[in-house]
């Protein structure tokens, strides 16, 4: 599976069909993902969505694209020591990935004083484009509120007066929370209970669920991610509360990367979510089906993140941009219609406006599948304290 | 009993020329990875202290080390303090939680004692990990370096930064030796080998091993202050149990009890999983099975092997002079 | 917080639940560790081996093959353990143990990844256990109740053996003093490869028995590894007896920390830990005097 992988300097050259053009730019790209570690499956899809992007869309930019790997494994100091060889010692033009927002915390600093352009390909902390906010920084995966405020708006629509909130204690699950939380009761509902269990210490959510069930609510809305997602929605199920409580929450929960190992107990399940494989476009079709010849995988969001940051790159360097300077200045430019939909970079803040699909998991011919409930259009955060600084060429 | 053996002397001199040499000619990866080591070279020395000479194997000194990075960092960005006095607060701070933690943990031995430290450790770490007021699981960036400006040193060069760092490594290495040859450290070492008789000799014995873990713990908080002057950004991650058992790793490879061999440890540590984690991702278990094999071997550590291979062969020689010796 | 006792019932059934799935992981641990004074971090490895070892072999044989597989799996594995490394390593000393099982955990994690990917593994309830039963007033997962039930059962299991039977005079004699029982003509090299093969056994049964309620990651093993320790050393060492008072007073505080006091709630447990040790630095019911 990862045979093509990491070794950490040799990087892998796409050819283009210009490249042997005298002036086909070479640009250099330091990605920057946690090959080993707990997030070690997502790092293998972004990098096998980026690879994919180049692929498709490099032919007619005119450039070759090296790649130089590195796996951050998910600590912010060896991040950090990471992007500062990429930075400093490979001479990287653009820097792409970052899965955790804690190497994101660690490593923006860095970034931004040595004016490197970086994509960042999902850590979702919404400080990084508010109050961290840097010109050099563009965020083309999601921010953890811009997922989960529209469903507060929709739930009540859906007529979903009083829920029970459940997440992990930790910054994302705050942030995730906070959002809808913030959303829901502005549209008039009202959240009658939050717990939040210790992020990667709790092996039975049985006492939050009893608390949930206690507490009356029309239904609970969660965020829970990778293993801890898998086992709170089978012990949801196993108390019999989906029936009497509807489960809602972060995309993230049913994510099409962990879905299968839920199993039945993920049917009837609604989250929303920036990207879902069953989306119904040409953009997306065209994608599953190259994803599917190249990996044998469905692509699941962390997928279409590496895939759209090197559409991103690749439509940076179409516009003229070759270096970091003048990268750094086209990336927040860039905009195209993509499998998730219209993808732009809000100019105050560099992170990506997209539409939020609703989706419901339901029984399909074989596994689990995707059902789109609704696209909620697409909105930019508030700008939380980020000053952009003014154009940087 | 602590001693300076010429093969010890010869070993740190070595590592001290190799590592200036390194310092001003490795590129910018290199330099990150001297820093590395020198914050991991001073955190195994401040456990060797105390594992190696006192038998109290800690796996809390990760929590330490993160207690004077957070303190340092704190103390800096939101009390407003310079980094010398912040520097001073989170070494004291880190030296007075190790003190009550070895006041408390002195009573229990063996891996009662590993289980406690390992408690407490877990405990910060938890305790940080949710805490608002010091960044949760994000952490804490901003943290500033020593500014020595005013002797025309530049810390915020890479380089220089390695030097200083290579500086600190000497400065915990001369307070770890000083301590060992203190009437503290032959207590220490007493205690480690027969508690009963030092204390019919009158020692109040948990005071002793509170005071070598304060020791130990302020030479950890030094390491927490490099740390966070190195990367400029702190983490909980820092604090994890795996931190500690990992400085446990670093001193059995490089040798128990030696104080110099931790040291050597660190640098084959650090070097080793840089050259193999650019090989494969797998690199966690290549590092598990060179564990496993160093410890089945029964020898101390890589120093520990060469220290005894050298012992032995003077041993063998020594009889050959006295025959000499009777023939003339 | 509810004043509804249905709410507390439910609540002491989940915490009952907890403590019996980590009984089942910590007793061999523990009876590893009175007998040879061994101690094994990587029994949260084995653990996760026998979690993926059912997940893996439900959809051939079913759950109940995986019940039955899993643990032979763990105990075999167990087997080849105990004659490349922990014998050689009996008298090693604690930090020599901690050190090579350390590693082993190392080994062991990636060993999972390249085994079986990075990607979590589900595994289904058993159908007849499927859905809720009434019980006390609430409805609760068959499953749990048979977590609970298998639990109660190993442990009745294990008491009989200890007290009533030859092997278990065997046993406690060996675990009072191993070299007078060796004295006695007890076979004392025979007796530890069985206890330790039986616990890794036990947390192969562990494994898939949590596999359904849990996701199978590779990870698993060294979350659960904490957990385990912090039971064995509050109940003491060693001692039957103690993983079970162990395992239920984390199992309790865990879960009525969580409803009670949910600020503290991770911290909880440490703290007490910590007090166990000042108070009595062996743990409440250590193995000898």
């Amino acid at each position: 599976m990862k045979t093509t992988l990491k070794t950490a300097l040799a990087g892998l050259a796409i050819s283009t069909a210009m490249s042997s053009a005298a002036f086909a730019e070479d640009i250099k790209v330091g990605v920057l993902l946690p090959y080993s570690g707990v997030f070690a499956a997502l790092a293998q899809d972004i990098d096998d969505g980026f690879t994919l992007g180049l692929e498709t869309f490099g032919a007619d930019s005119g450039a070759t694209f090296q790649l130089v790997r590195e796996d951050t494994e998910v600590k912010p100091p060896v991040g950090l020591a990471k992007t500062k060889k990429l930075v400093l010692q490979d001479e990287v033009d653009v820097l792409m990935g970052v899965v955790s927002s804690g190497v994101l915390g660690a490593i923006r600093d860095t970034v931004d004083g040595a004016k490197v352009p970086l994509i960042v390909a999902n850590a979702g902390n919404d400080e990084a484009t508010g109050k961290d906010c840097s010109p050099y920084i563009t965020r083309i995966s999601f921010s953890n509120q811009q997922v989960n405020r529209p469903m507060g708006q929709w739930m009540v629509d859906q007529g979903v007066k009083r829920v029970f909130t459940i997440a992990p204690d930790y910054a994302a699950g705050r942030q995730m929370i906070d959002a809808f939380t913030t959303a829901f009761t502005a549209a008039g509902g009202e959240v009658i209970g939050q717990d939040w269990p210790a992020f990667q210490k709790t092996q039975d959510y049985g006492p939050f669920l009893a608390n949930a069930r206690a507490s009356g609510a029309d239904a609970v809305f969660v965020f829970f991610a990778g293993g801890e997602a898998i086992s709170f929605v089978k012990q949801y199920d196993s108390f019999g509360m989906k029936a009497a409580m509807p489960l809602y929450g972060s995309g993230f929960l049913t994510s099409s990367l962990y879905v299968n190992a839920q199993g039945p107990a993920a049917e009837g399940v609604i989250t929303a979510l920036h990207y879902v494989p069953t989306l119904d476009n040409p953009e997306n079709a065209a994608l599953v089906a190259a994803f599917k010849a190249k990996t044998g995988r469905i692509p699941s969001e962390y997928a279409v993140q590496g895939y759209d940051s090197a559409r991103a790159l690749i439509e940076a360097v179409k516009s003229g941009a070759t270096d970091r300077q003048t990268l750094a200045a086209a990336l927040p430019k860039v905009s195209f219609t993509g499998p998730r939909g219209e993808l732009k970079i809000d100019p105050a803040t560099n992170n990506v406006i997209q539409p939020i699909h609703v989706y419901e998991t339901v029984a399909g011919a074989d596994g689990l599948t995707q059902k789109v409930l609704a696209t909620l259009p697409a909105e930019a955060d508030p700008a939380n304290g980020c000053t952009m600084p003014a154009a940087i060429n | 009993m602590f001693r300076h053996t010429p093969l010890r002397l010869t070993t740190l001199g070595l590592m001290a020329a190799g590592s200036l040499i390194y310092a001003i000619i490795a590129g910018f990866f290199g330099l990150e990875i001297l820093a590395e080591i020198a914050i991991l070279a001073i955190l195994v020395i401040a456990l060797d202290l105390v594992a190696g000479f006192g038998g109290m194997v800690s796996l809390c000194h990760g929590a330490l080390m993160g207690v004077g990075a957070y303190a340092f960092t704190v103390a800096a960005n939101e009390a407003g303090m310079t980094a010398l006095p912040a520097m001073v607060l989170a070494i004291a701070l880190s030296a007075a939680i190790a003190f009550a933690i070895g006041a408390v943990c002195a009573r229990s031995i063996g891996i009662y004692f590993i289980m406690a430290t390992l408690a407490f450790g877990q405990m910060g770490y938890s305790f940080v990990f949710q805490s608002s007021l010091f960044g949760g699981d994000d952490g804490l960036s901003g943290a500033p370096r020593l500014d020595l400006s005013a002797l025309g040193i530049d810390l915020t060069d890479s380089r220089t930064f390695a030097f200083y760092a290579i500086a600190l490594v000497a400065l915990a290495y001369l307070v770890a030796a000083l301590t060992l040859r203190s009437g503290l450290g032959r207590s220490l070492v007493g205690l480690h080998h027969n508690e009963k008789r030092l204390r019919a000799l009158g020692l109040t014995v948990w005071r002793a091993k509170a005071t070598a873990f304060a020791i130990s713990g302020a030479i950890a908080g030094l390491a927490g202050c490099l740390a966070a002057q190195h990367t400029q950004y702190i983490s909980p991650g820092l604090m994890s149990w795996t931190v500690s058992g990992e400085a446990l790793v670093v001193v059995i490879l490089g040798g128990l009890g030696t104080l110099v061999g931790p040291i050597l440890g660190a640098i084959l540590f650090v070097v080793l999983k840089h050259e193999i984690s650019s090989i494969t991702p797998y690199w966690h278990a290549i590092v598990g099975l060179i564990l496993i094999a160093v410890v089945m071997s029964r020898a101390n550590g890589v120093f520990g092997f060469i220290e005894a291979r050298i012992a032995a062969r003077t041993r063998t020689r020594k009889p050959t002079l006295k025959e000499a010796d009777a023939d003339a | 917080m509810s004043t509804d006792l249905g709410f507390w019932v439910l609540q002491m059934l989940n915490a009952l639940q907890l403590s019996m799935l980590l009984f089942l992981l910590s007793v061999g641990l523990t009876v590893i560790f009175g007998l040879m004074h061994f101690v094994n971090l990587a029994h949260g490895s084995l653990y996760a081996f026998g979690a993926y070892v059912a997940a893996s072999l439900s959809g051939a044989f079913g759950y109940w093959g995986g019940f039955v597989l899993a643990p032979l799996a763990v105990a075999a594995l167990g087997a080849v353990l105990y004659f490349t490394l922990i014998r050689s390593m009996r008298r090693a000393g604690p930090m020599a143990q901690v050190l090579v099982t350390f590693g082993l955990i190392f080994v062991a994690v990636d060993a999972t990844r390249l085994i079986w990917g990075d990607l979590p593994m589900g595994s289904a309830v058993p159908k007849t256990f499927e859905g809720q039963l009434a019980l006390l007033g609430v409805q609760y997962p068959i499953y749990r109740l048979f977590i609970i039930g298998l639990g109660l059962t190993v442990l009745a299991a294990l008491t009989l053996v200890l007290s009533r039977t030859q092997i278990g005079a065997m046993i406690r004699a060996g675990v009072d003093n191993d070299q007078m029982a060796a004295c006695l003509g007890i076979n004392v090299e025979r007796m530890f490869m069985s206890v330790f093969v039986l616990g890794c056994a036990l947390a192969g049964l562990a494994g898939a028995v949590a596999a359904p309620v849990l996701s199978v990651t590779p990870d698993m093993g060294l979350q659960i590894l904490i957990p385990t320790l912090i039971v064995i050393v509050i109940g003491g060492l060693g001692s039957l007896k103690g993983a079970v008072v162990g395992s239920l007073i984390f199992g309790f505080v865990q879960t009525f920390g969580a409803v009670l006091l949910p600020t503290l709630n991770s911290v909880l447990i440490y703290a007490l830990l910590a007090a166990v040790l000042v108070i009595r630095p062996e743990g409440l019911l250590p193995a000898k005097g």
